[in-house]
């Protein structure tokens, strides 16, 4: 999976915009998008309020765990525990790429959540790391993590898989009745 | 989203080997030494040392992969092969200890894929270089995932253990 096909999945996630324009509902196969009206706040998705606020058409309203208190009390939680803690959200990392990309004016304090984020995102990927490092060296035939981003998955899945089919193919070796010579059919 | 035109055939599982896979064929022209269990008539060529025509018994001499393979018989009467240096006791000792300091591309590319070849000739320590194998290879997991998957050179797992 690439990583622009996590973000385009991370997109679909609603987000507050405060529109200055007005228009009545429209019904698009997705889902109907309600009313809009000057200075009231609406849920639409985010592809839409990135669209809108480029043609200057709404403002839009950081969601409730893009907070500097908030994310410094999550990335001391996820420092403390070993296991993983809830993210703030499931596309935590994108959401923060694309609303402080095209709508840092309307989010407060935008550098040090930045740096927040990408701590945050440095401890969960450290601790994924140990944990694939872990799995490995111990030769265990299952694991379970909880709490795990589609970010986060995509950036170790592609290299943990073949190194387990490497592996897979050396463990091989060792069973007493490994075949010689069988022809594999295509 | 992986819609390619052109699918590599990857190498084999464990001792088998891909007729189809480019990696296997490469890997097979490396040269093993060997030893003749008996005399090649007016096969003089194939040893470039001394320019006899014909090759007696007990000729220590270097072969591809693939024609030890294809010549190679349980009651060895034909030939009989020696392990390289790298799957021999010295070097298996260096990787039991510290598999990372090695530099694997310098022993010969096909480190895995050669090792795992060199079972079908029958040595008695099979089973050791099976062994090792494995664990080089879990040993030096660690450094080509930190590697792989950022640009600093160094190890990262600070970032985790910190209380």
């Amino acid at each position: 999976m690439d990583p622009s096909e996590v973000e385009f999945l991370a997109e679909k996630e609603t987000v507050k915009i405060i529109p200055n324009f007005s228009l009545d509902k429209i019904y698009l196969i997705g889902g109907d998008l309600g009313p809009f009206n000057p200075g009231l706040p609406v849920d639409v998705p985010v592809w839409l309020a990135l669209n809108l606020k480029q043609r200057q058409k709404c403002r839009i309203v950081p969601p409730a765990w893009m907070d500097v208190e908030k994310l410094e009390e999550m990335r001391e939680l996820e420092r403390k525990e070993n296991a993983f803690t809830p993210a703030p959200s499931p596309y935590y990392m994108e959401l923060t790429k694309l609303l402080l990309n095209y709508a840092s004016d309307n989010i407060p304090k935008a550098d040090e959540i930045r740096t927040l984020v990408k701590d945050l995102w440095d401890t969960r990927i450290a601790k994924l790391r140990l944990s694939a490092d872990k799995f490995i060296s111990q030769l265990e035939a299952h694991a379970k993590l909880d709490n795990l981003t589609l970010m986060e998955i995509n950036t170790i899945r592609a290299f943990l898989l073949d190194s387990l089919n490497c592996m897979y193919k050396l463990r091989s070796n060792l069973l007493p009745g490994s075949s010689k010579g069988q022809f594999t059919d295509y | 989203m992986d819609t390619q035109s052109y699918l590599p055939v990857q190498p084999g599982v464990g001792m088998q080997e891909n007729f189809l896979s480019l990696d296997d064929i490469l890997l097979s022209h490396e040269r093993l030494p060997i030893r003749t269990e008996c005399a090649f008539p007016r096969l003089g060529y194939l040893e470039k040392a001394t320019d006899a025509q014909d090759i007696p018994q007990g000729t220590k001499m270097e072969l591809p992969l693939w024609l030890s393979k294809g010549l190679y018989e349980r009651k060895r009467r034909v030939l009989s092969v020696e392990l390289p240096k790298v799957y021999r006791e010295g070097w298996r000792t260096v990787f039991n200890a510290d598999p990372n300091v090695v530099d694997l591309h310098k022993m010969g590319p096909y480190y895995y894929g050669l090792g795992s070849q060199m079972l079908h000739f029958d040595s008695p320590e099979n089973p050791e270089i099976a062994q090792t194998l494995l664990q080089t290879f879990i040993g030096r997991f660690r450094r080509n995932m930190d590697s792989s998957q950022n640009a600093y050179n160094e190890d990262t797992s600070a970032l985790a253990s910190c209380q």
